[in-house]
């Protein structure tokens, strides 16, 4: 049989496949001999310069994706792939399927997580044209594996850009973190629409954001991931938005190690109520470093401290408190 | 003989494995104990994982199979400890959910409600201010928001 395909769908030929590939990656690129996969069951053995197959569309497979943008360790993710869309020549990321069950410990704390193709699938339709959410579809394979064929989005995480803005941190809150915020509270109005939806991210953190440099905004990416929920089914999720806002309003982490090493006169001022609750060398009461932070902006972090009295409940409450203190800088 | 029970008189405990759900069997029972008039439901709210969390239906119902059983288990244990102090069988039932919750705060207090009964009664867990930032806790959540009920909750 010349012709690849299954269930119907449209038919490749591997010089129709080839001749595709020589004219996105170019003629010197085609490989002499066709991988042409449909069923990606087994992913270690879809590799580069394989074409998987997907309800009528090819995709001539680049390299594993790393961590990064994807997953929790700087290693690679074999079943992330970066990826060529043979119709359009576009960069696509395919996540095939993987079944990962696992105890996480954060904190001391220990939860189920697991991956879940269908959330991620869900998600994706959820938000689709969301200009806060990455964008992609979800189809199945020949062995019914759930597959995610996702938009690559160009840029840097929102924790690097940030980084990059104003010469001092008192330059960056003057004059770029009201932006920030602004971006910020964007972003979780975008994880309250999931809520409000019944859905969690599930791995809410800095490098799940990515500065679209295409658009200028930033994104969330990455929602495959799934915990177990205890009492607080958005609990763990609101945890990583706090984090995010006390790294953007610190721009970076500002550690007790960090202060240590700049013999900072805020060590004098610091208790040990003053770090994160979970992380307990990130300082979180960063009034008391920068002392510029108004009280309004200082108080959200601190519900993210050793000594907060009370934890928000849900991401309204968060987010009701964020567009108070943003509109406090305005007259601050 | 099937007599009507004040709402106030029909008391919801809500159980699970752990030992702290015992403390709170015991105490009701102790308290009770010789008492006419009071109906005890035990109940066991199983928060069931989403569907995506089972990688076959096979293992999903064997999860299900080996959740039933364990409950029912210990909600037979609990009402034992009634019986055995002289509560009539028909003042002590058992009671098994098993749903998708949100909170499983939320889903106790539905069943009080869908039971009729008037006082809810927990055992503190006793979680640690980390988790209870984290991921919540279900005594606090019920002291929060329950509505027309007393609510017990049992160090």
């Amino acid at each position: 049989m010349n012709e690849i395909g299954y269930s119907g769908e449209q038919q490749f030929s591997p010089d129709d496949l080839k001749d595709r590939i020589a004219q996105w990656v170019g003629t010197d690129r085609v490989p002499k001999r066709l991988n042409i996969i449909t069923d990606t069951s087994d992913f270690y053995r879809v590799d580069y310069d394989d074409v998987v197959v997907l309800g009528g569309r090819s995709y001539l497979i680049r390299n594993n994706e790393r961590e990064g943008r994807f997953g929790i360790d700087d290693q690679q993710k074999y079943w992330v792939k970066r990826a060529r869309d043979l119709s359009d020549g576009s960069v696509k990321i395919i996540k095939l399927v993987f079944h990962e069950r696992f105890e996480a410990t954060v904190g001391g704390i220990i939860f189920d997580c697991y991956r879940s193709p269908q959330k991620e699938a869900r998600i994706l339709d959820l938000t689709r044209d969301h200009p806060r959410f990455m964008q992609g579809f979800s189809i199945s394979d020949a062995s019914n594996n759930l597959i995610r064929v996702l938009e690559f989005i160009k840029g840097k995480t929102l924790a690097d850009a940030v980084l990059l803005l104003g010469k001092d941190h008192e330059d960056y809150f003057y004059n770029h973190l009201p932006s920030v915020l602004d971006e910020f509270i964007d972003l979780v109005q975008a994880i309250q629409f999931l809520h409000s939806r019944r859905e969690k991210h599930g791995d809410i953190r800095r490098d799940h954001i990515i500065k679209d440099s295409t658009t200028g905004l930033a994104r969330w990416i990455d929602f495959d991931f799934n915990y177990l929920h205890k009492e607080n089914m958005f609990g763990y999720d609101l945890f990583g938005l706090g984090n995010i806002l006390v790294y953007l309003v610190g721009r970076g982490d500002v550690t007790v190690q960090k202060l240590q090493q700049e013999s900072s006169p805020a060590l004098a001022r610091l208790t040990a109520n003053d770090v994160n609750i979970i992380f307990n060398n990130r300082v979180v009461n960063l009034q008391k470093v920068y002392p510029y932070v108004p009280e309004a902006l200082n108080l959200i972090l601190l519900h993210f401290s050793v000594g907060a009295n009370t934890y928000y409940d849900s991401t309204e409450q968060f987010l009701h408190d964020l567009l108070e203190a943003r509109e406090n800088l305005n007259h601050g | 003989m099937n007599t009507i029970v004040p709402k106030n008189r029909n008391i919801l405990i809500a159980v699970d494995a752990s030992e702290n759900a015992k403390r709170a069997v015991l105490y009701v029972k102790d308290l009770l104990v010789g008492l006419p008039g009071f109906h005890v439901t035990i109940a066991t709210i199983i928060p069931r994982p989403p569907e995506d969390y089972f990688i076959t239906e096979e293992e999903k119902n064997t999860w299900i199979e080996n959740q039933n059983k364990t409950a029912q288990r210990i909600l037979e244990d609990y009402r034992q400890i009634f019986i055995q102090a002289d509560f009539r069988e028909e003042d002590v039932v058992s009671h098994l959910v098993m749903k998708e919750c949100t909170s499983l705060a939320e889903c106790i207090l539905d069943e009080l409600k869908r039971l009729s009964c008037g006082t809810v009664v927990i055992g503190r867990r006793g979680i640690s201010r980390k988790e209870e930032f984290m991921f919540g806790s279900t005594s606090s959540k019920i002291l929060h928001t329950a509505k027309d009920c007393s609510v017990w909750v049992i160090e």
